[in-house]
């Protein structure tokens, strides 16, 4: 009941501020094209470079020369080997690795954040997670090596502590590659979180705790199915963020894990083979858009949830 | 204040002029910058008065910039690999060298003249290094000691190049370059010895470093660079001989200033220049008249006669340019994964 109430709220004020804005929208034309023209243009350079690759992608690959040759659908034939199945294979199953964990883990953070009353706790839950994103990937992956690695922090540790006594792999495999992946979405999904929790009136969950439920039976039923929107908003931005992982795949992954922008460097760029790095890249697109859509419409049912 | 008006449009109109007056040399970031700065730029400025500025980035960037702004180059200069210098070469990017403009590369060894539009400014071998301390009682002698099994699961090399463990194996398979299928089988032998493949510089150092990697495909210049950083590395050299590398430069197609091109080349052979950067770098002088330190010159993979030169694997590089795409895929379907 509290949920509907919340719904119905929240359903009246888009509108109203939909009506708000629509006049002076139309009152303001000169200004609207003032910000509508850099953004048109931007996105005809983008369809541009996307033309480019396309056309790209269907030329033929001429051994030690930079000029692509005639039209061809081999770059694309190619790919149909099982080698180049499983890479595209391992990058969705590493997305939404990535994505799940980053959940997990953020959303405590983000329920903090957004919880403490704390300015100076708030604060540094914000530093500690906005920081990262000050980093370069690089950087950060870099700093995961030394913390992964044989000879590095978490295995340094448990040899000295007797837990193991033979170093535990975890760079060059899928494992080191999530780890280091979710670090660089981790930022990201927390503020998506945490600009939906604040969303949430408090009144809600206080309600649900006076009417007998207990708080975690109140997070459950209340503040989590209200979170949702921002859940799968989180999911979908970590999911496609990691789409396109170069550096963290390629350092942690050490060439034996692989996504598909490191067989793009791989197999397209270290060879000069520009044709083929392009049908590469097209081919991932077309991926990303099939999986996101299908993401899409797996979320339907849940974003359902949080309105009722 | 109209001195001081004066003044500014002066310099206003005097910097473009300075501008104009500088060759501009296109190369890779970082230390190879720095050694073209501190010893041929150096010397060229100081013969010419000529400044040198230089526009630095990967090989990739800076071959497909130099595609792109053809006939009218950003560069005067470009330094890059022997074989990817061949695909400027085949697209036109680099001006026909004329050699009696360059009276100093007349000491060049033959192996370091690369082709009429590029020629070799120094040169290393990529080789074995591996860590002793962690590799106890193991020896390289040959190529074909990689392939013990007790490197099982200890082995990296290039991601970004197979080139060199793909000739090795077909050499020990009694093929070559051309007929490199002749090591397929010696190769894919090797897989379970590879742990990593690592993908720039700064990875292999790193690997070989944390010895996550005891043992390495690596380029000599980099393991000197660690030892000298005290990473306890040892370079050996199997009896057939490192796989050359060789850095070339050239005058780009369209430069303007072609002439200070030409005295810019001719300064890099002079034979303290490359002293110098066989010095610095560790690597091999491109020219057969430069004195090196003796220390220097007894390193693996500095090369100061002509039989040292001959006795290492030589790729040849316009092969390479035109085998490196069908290499680079041949080893990601079959080694990598």
């Amino acid at each position: 009941m509290v949920c509907r109430k919340y719904h119905e709220l929240t359903r009246k004020r888009p509108r109203a501020r939909a009506r708000g804005h629509h006049s002076p929208v139309v009152t303001n034309q000169p200004y609207l094209r003032t910000f509508v023209t850099p953004a048109a243009l931007c996105a005809l350079a983008f369809i541009v470079a996307m033309a480019a690759i396309l056309q790209y992608s269907v030329r033929a690959y001429i051994p030690g020369s930079l000029e692509p040759g005639g039209l061809t659908l081999a770059n694309f034939a190619a790919l149909m080997k099982p080698l180049y199945a499983r890479v595209f294979l391992d990058t969705v199953w590493i997305c939404f690795l990535t994505a799940f964990c980053t959940l997990i883990v953020g959303y405590p953070i983000a329920y903090a954040l957004v919880h403490v009353s704390n300015p100076t706790a708030k604060s540094i839950v914000l530093i500690t997670v906005v920081t990262p994103l000050f980093l370069g990937e690089v950087v950060r992956t870099y700093s995961w090596i030394i913390v992964l690695g044989n000879n590095g922090f978490i295995n340094s540790v448990l040899l000295k502590l007797g837990v193991i006594e033979h170093p535990i792999q975890f760079m060059f495999t899928t494992f080191g590659v999530v780890v280091a992946l979710v670090h660089v979405t981790m930022p990201v999904m927390v503020i998506m979180l945490a600009a939906a929790l604040s969303h949430i009136d408090r009144d809600y969950q206080k309600a649900a705790e006076s009417l007998g439920a207990g708080p975690v039976r109140a997070f459950l039923t209340v503040t989590l199915p209200l979170s949702m929107p921002g859940i799968i908003a989180g999911v979908t931005t970590a999911f496609a963020w990691t789409f396109s992982a170069f550096a963290t795949p390629q350092l942690i992954g050490g060439g034996r894990v692989n996504m598909v922008s490191n067989l793009v460097y791989q197999l397209g760029f270290a060879s000069f083979n520009f044709p083929f790095a392009a049908s590469l890249c097209v081919a991932g697109l077309a991926l990303t858009l099939v999986v996101l859509s299908a993401l899409r419409l797996a979320a339907r049912p849940l974003e359902k949830i949080g309105p009722h | 204040m109209k001195r001081l008006l004066i003044a500014f449009f002066a310099l206003a109109l005097g910097f473009p002029a300075q501008a104009q007056h500088k060759l501009v040399v296109s190369i890779w970031g970082g230390s190879w910058r720095d050694l073209v700065a501190e010893t041929v730029a150096k010397k060229f400025t100081q013969e010419t008065g000529v400044p040198v500025e230089f526009i630095t980035g990967g090989t990739i960037d800076r071959l497909n910039k130099a595609k792109l702004t053809k006939d009218n180059p950003e560069s005067d200069i470009t330094f890059t690999t022997s074989h990817v210098g061949w695909l400027y070469a085949n697209d036109g990017l680099f001006e026909k060298l004329d050699l009696a403009k360059i009276p100093n590369a007349k000491n060049l060894a033959d192996e370091a003249r690369i082709s009429p539009y590029h020629l070799g400014s120094w040169a290393y071998i990529y080789t074995i290094g591996y860590r002793a301390d962690l590799l106890k009682g193991v020896k390289f002698e040959s190529w074909n000691d990689l392939w013990n099994p007790a490197l099982k699961g200890k082995l990296a090399a290039p991601d970004f190049d197979p080139s060199h463990i793909i000739v090795v194996s077909a050499i020990l398979s009694g093929g070559d370059a051309a007929h490199w299928e002749k090591g397929q089988d010696k190769l894919k032998a090797l897989k379970p010895n590879f742990k990593a493949f690592y993908t720039n510089d700064a990875n292999s150092q790193q690997l070989l470093a944390t010895g996550e990697t005891p043992v390495q495909v690596v380029l000599s210049m980099n393991a000197y660079y660690m030892i000298g950083q005290g990473v306890p590395i040892t370079v050996a050299i199997p009896k057939e001989g490192g796989v050359l590398g060789v850095d070339t430069v050239a005058i780009m197609k369209g430069s303007k200033k072609a002439e200070l091109g030409y005295k810019f080349i001719n300064a890099l052979y002079d034979p303290a220049v490359q002293a110098e950067i066989a010095k610095l770098k560790k690597g091999s002088p491109a020219v057969l008249n430069a004195k090196l330190h003796p220390e220097i010159a007894k390193l693996p993979g500095v090369f100061t006669t002509a039989a040292q030169w001959k006795k290492q694997i030589n790729i040849d590089a316009k092969l390479r340019a035109e085998k490196t795409a069908e290499w680079r895929k041949w080893f990601a379907e079959n080694i990598m994964n």
